[in-house]
């Protein structure tokens, strides 16, 4: 583990000044006064989201450090309703005056678009809970020689754990947020998290084969990055991926890594898991609750509000607690998320799943972590007694699924061959295809150790008889 | 502006920077989303800030920053950010050279996005939607996504540059569902200028054309026939083929990647088919990824990536361009300020070929016409994945049947290697956005590239 914090200043640069930064009580109020001006210029419900973000990260550029970066920025989000009608509007400039001028902006946009009759409130106030652990004060105080240094020492460390691996692009930081949601029902919740990160993506060439890029990362609430953990990672694939493997065209068992299924799902079931999609008819599984969508072995929730998940907050976007919602418990599809104002529509509770495109004004629904529920045997052990099977650890083209189908056709890559109970080599150029559900359905183990992703936390997956085409 | 970016500017040079460099945006940008005639999100802003980079000691520091009021204190920030990077560096970062450019790009716009009602905006999204609803019953669900932008980019550097140029972008995107009983299909379209205002919606992106072409689409996922997997012999329409060009080739050839590619050490060496020729060209006027200057003031240029069939270019920027001794290709581009600017594509193709149009399906018993995609994604070691939303069976040398949900797959390096024949007409191009980090517009095309049995893989069933 890295994380010896510099007491030493080496340098001027903070990653964000005292005097630069506004405290969640400016956030709170500078959102109050926007609801009042809304409310003064007509709005009949008007809500404010603010984030204040600071981020100071370095990257490295073929295996060595090219650059230090700091993004800072503070953002007003405005959604207000004239009647039934909805404007939006966004600002960057974190003063009373900028505000005025983006509350009149949704009030002009609000006047001229049209009615939406099913529109009903927007949230009321809730209990949020306190989440321990989402804030370190560390974080707030680091300093670009200490992103720096956990960066060239993890691309040392990783040049010297696999001959050829070269580190060719990564970066190491840390980022401060700061956020509030106020709004004219008498929601007003603000909230602050921290986070330090380190991601690296190695790749290797030998004379007859160039490896895939291989990423590792670990993102923490604190500066205690998993150095070894992340270069073990990617050295042993980088390894792996050196043999070149033939894959065979056929019906096989093939383990996804949480890096291949999020993915999948990500752009498949979890569209169809959206409240919004369900009501629109978008989602193969809108009449699905209570019957089997997957095998019995896989439990699959959400949740906001795990100390260990990248996306854990106190709050949605608009507000709500985060909660944790259970999607499939044991193969049965159990909920679906929601927003207020799906919600609301469908005569259901919001799950606490609103995301807001904060530049956009776009008010969706969305995943925070996807839980999948660990098994009982190692990795290793269940790959011990494969006879032939392949590991993807990522897929490419997960994005070009159809997710009202449900039907995918990607390329793992890498994709490792298993001969035998042994990890042989990659077969580049191999495909999987399938639909999302009958892949669900023929589940047959979930790993034991969960590895921590962004947005999802969960262990391998054993998937039987997946359709493999092999290049010929 | 530009007194502000100059005075900052001054405060790099006073400290010895190596290089500084300001980009200065302000402008209106416009996001509206529209689902089963609903307005879902309707938002203009105003919007501005400054990116920041200074080489210093062989490193960047780069900050990013909406206060224009502290700006001198960012320079300074970004001066030590670099110093820091800098001292684990073995070899420094060096920049080639370029002729500084003082100059104002502006484009006449007819209709300024800025200037047109939010009416009538709503009004062509509800145009849109009801051209698909109109076309198939079976149309259950449109979302209709509109973005525009309209202001000023400022580009000053301590190299002597100072540019202006205007910032435009009007663009259209419909996802539409399609439902039969239980089977549900999904089709994209998407059009965009970075170069007409909104009269390029009145005169191109109709709602009669976007709707048609989205619409079509997901009627033709609905009725399509399931695709068999393996290798066949196939035909890549344009639409496909430029994403390929972009997806599998495009991207190994930008410098930034192909030191880690499976194009490394490939140039000037045979790489495709003879007579495959592939262009990055940045000076094609109007289109989407053209531009004068590129976010480091290099002029654009046409760029020979493939030339009968040999590697001859890559895409640099002023970084890559020093490190590889290419020449800097204006390939610098960043999404905003809040990015520094990286290698990207611009407008990237196949070039046209000699054969007879009428030639191209002959003697294909079975195999697959490629007519559109939903996405790519390529990694360094040349494997491509393009999802496909229209493809065809063609079946004793005719168009058949379509084809539901599939990709295609395959190694670019092996694929080239394939082609057996390149269409010889003339072919439109596919616009775009391409994400690598950061967003970029970009369009791509080529025309029908056939490819023999064994170059591209067919993602079905077994």
């Amino acid at each position: 583990m890295y994380g010896s914090q510099r007491e030493e200043s080496l340098s001027e640069v903070r990653l964000r000044r005292t005097e630069e930064m506004e405290t969640e009580r400016d956030l709170i109020d500078l959102c109050q006064y926007a609801v009042m001006m809304g409310q003064k210029m007509g709005a009949n419900a008007i809500e404010v989201q603010s984030q204040a973000n600071s981020a100071l990260d370095a990257d490295v550029e073929l295996g060595q450090v090219s650059s230090v970066n700091k993004r800072v920025g503070t953002e007003f989000a405005i959604r207000l309703y004239y009647g039934k009608r909805m404007g939006c509007a966004f600002t960057n400039i974190p003063t009373r005056d900028a505000l005025d001028e983006t509350v009149k902006l949704a009030v002009s946009a609000a006047r001229a678009t049209t009615e939406d009759k099913d529109w009903l409130a927007l949230p009321e106030p809730g209990k949020h809970k306190a989440i321990k652990g989402l804030w370190q004060e560390s974080v707030t105080k680091c300093e670009p020689s200490w992103v720096v240094d956990l960066l060239s020492d993890a691309v040392s460390r990783a040049k010297a754990a696999e001959e050829g691996l070269m580190p060719a692009f990564g970066s190491a930081g840390v980022q401060v947020t700061l956020r509030a949601c106020v709004n004219s029902g008498g929601v007003a919740v603000s909230e602050k998290g921290t986070l330090g990160f380190l991601v690296l993506v190695g790749v290797a060439q030998t004379e007859s084969v160039t490896t895939p890029m291989i990423d590792s990362y670990d993102v923490q609430r604190s500066l205690q990055v998993d150095v070894p953990r992340i270069v073990d990672d990617i050295a042993s694939m980088i390894h792996l991926c050196k043999n070149t493997s033939k894959g065979r065209t056929g019906k096989h068992t093939v383990i996804l890594h949480p890096n291949a299924y999020s993915q999948l799902l990500r752009y498949t079931l979890l569209e169809s898991v959206r409240g919004d999609n369900v009501a629109r008819g978008k989602s193969k599984i809108a009449d699905k609750i209570g019957d089997r969508i997957a095998s019995d072995i896989l439990t699959i929730y959400d949740d906001g509000t795990t100390p260990r998940g990248v996306n854990t907050t106190v709050a949605d976007d608009e507000g709500v607690p985060r909660q944790r919602t259970s999607l499939i418990e044991k193969g049965i599809l159990r909920s679906f998320l929601w927003d207020t104002y799906w919600a609301n529509r469908k005569g259901v509770k919001s799950t606490g799943n609103a995301r807001r495109n904060m530049r956009q004004g776009l008010v969706d629904i969305a995943t925070t972590n996807l839980v999948v529920s660990p098994g009982k045997r190692e990795i290793s052990d269940i790959i011990s007694e494969i006879k032939h099977g392949y590991l993807i650890r990522d897929v490419q083209g997960a994005h070009s699924a159809n997710p009202e189908s449900g039907d995918f056709s990607v390329v793992g890559n890498p994709a490792i061959l298993i001969e035998d109970g042994r990890m042989v080599g990659a077969a580049h150029g191999l495909m999987v295809a399938g639909n999302i559900y009958s892949l669900l359905g023929s589940a047959v183990e979930v790993a034991k150790t969960p590895k921590y992703l962004a947005g999802t936390i969960g262990p391998e997956i054993v998937f039987r008889d997946v359709d493999v085409i092999a290049k010929e | 502006m530009f007194d502000i970016l100059d005075k900052a500017l001054e405060v790099g040079r006073d400290l010895g920077a190596t290089y500084v460099e300001l980009r200065g945006e302000t402008g209106f940008i416009e996001y509206i989303q529209m689902d089963d005639l609903r307005v879902n999100a309707l938002t203009q802003r105003i919007e501005r800030g400054v990116a920041i980079r200074v080489l210093m000691d062989g490193a960047w520091g780069f900050v990013s920053t909406g206060n224009m009021d502290a700006l001198d204190q960012a320079v300074r920030d970004a001066f030590t950010m670099a110093r820091a990077a800098a001292k684990t560096r073995s070899d420094p970062i060096q920049l080639a050279e370029t002729k500084p450019h003082e100059d104002t790009i502006d484009i006449k716009v007819k209709r300024d996005p800025r200037q047109v009602p939010i009416e009538e905006k709503i009004k062509y999204m509800r145009d849109l939607t009801k051209v698909v609803q109109d076309f198939d019953r079976r149309m259950v669900a449109v979302t209709v996504k509109v973005r525009t932008a309209s202001g000023t980019k400022y580009l000053v550097t301590s190299d002597g540059t100072r540019i202006q140029s205007r910032d435009l972008l009007v663009w259209v995107y419909p996802w539409v569902t399609a439902k039969e009983g239980t089977r549900l299909s999904a089709a994209r379209y998407e059009d965009a200028s970075t170069h007409e205002g909104w009269e390029y919606m009145d005169r191109v992106a109709t709602p009669e054309a976007i709707g048609l072409a989205a619409a079509k689409r997901a009627k033709l996922q609905l009725e399509g026939v399931a695709a068999k997997a393996g290798s066949f012999p196939c035909i890549l329409g344009p639409r496909v083929i430029g994403v390929l060009a972009h997806e599998a080739l495009g991207h190994l050839s930008e410098a930034d990647l192909t030191t880690n590619s499976a194009f490394n050490g490939k140039l000037n060496q045979v790489v495709a088919s003879e007579g495959v020729y592939m262009t990055d060209d940045g000076t094609m006027p109007g289109y989407l990824g053209t531009s004068r200057y590129d976010d480091e003031g290099t002029p654009s240029s046409r760029v020979a990536i493939i030339k009968d069939s040999v590697l001859t270019e890559l895409l640099t920027n002023r970084e890559y361009a020093a490190k590889t001794g290419l020449r800097p290709t204006g390939n610098a581009r960043a999404e905003s300020y809040l990015y520094p600017p990286i290698i990207r594509m611009r407008n990237t193709y196949f070039e046209r070929g000699d054969a007879e149009p009428d030639d191209m399906f002959e003697s294909i018993d079975f195999g697959y016409y490629c007519a559109d995609f939903r996405g790519g994604q390529a990694q360094t070691n040349a494997s491509f994945q393009v999802g496909l939303q229209e493809v065809y069976e063609i079946v004793n040398g005719k168009l058949g049947r379509p084809v539901t949900d599939l990709s295609i797959s395959g190694i670019a390096t092996d694929s080239l290697m394939k082609i057996e024949m390149i269409s010889k007409k003339e072919f439109p191009f596919e616009l775009g956005r391409c994400g690598k980090g950061q967003e970029a517009f970009v369009s791509s095309g080529g025309p029908d590239v056939r490819f023999a049995k064994g170059g591209i893989t067919f993602g079905g069933k077994t």
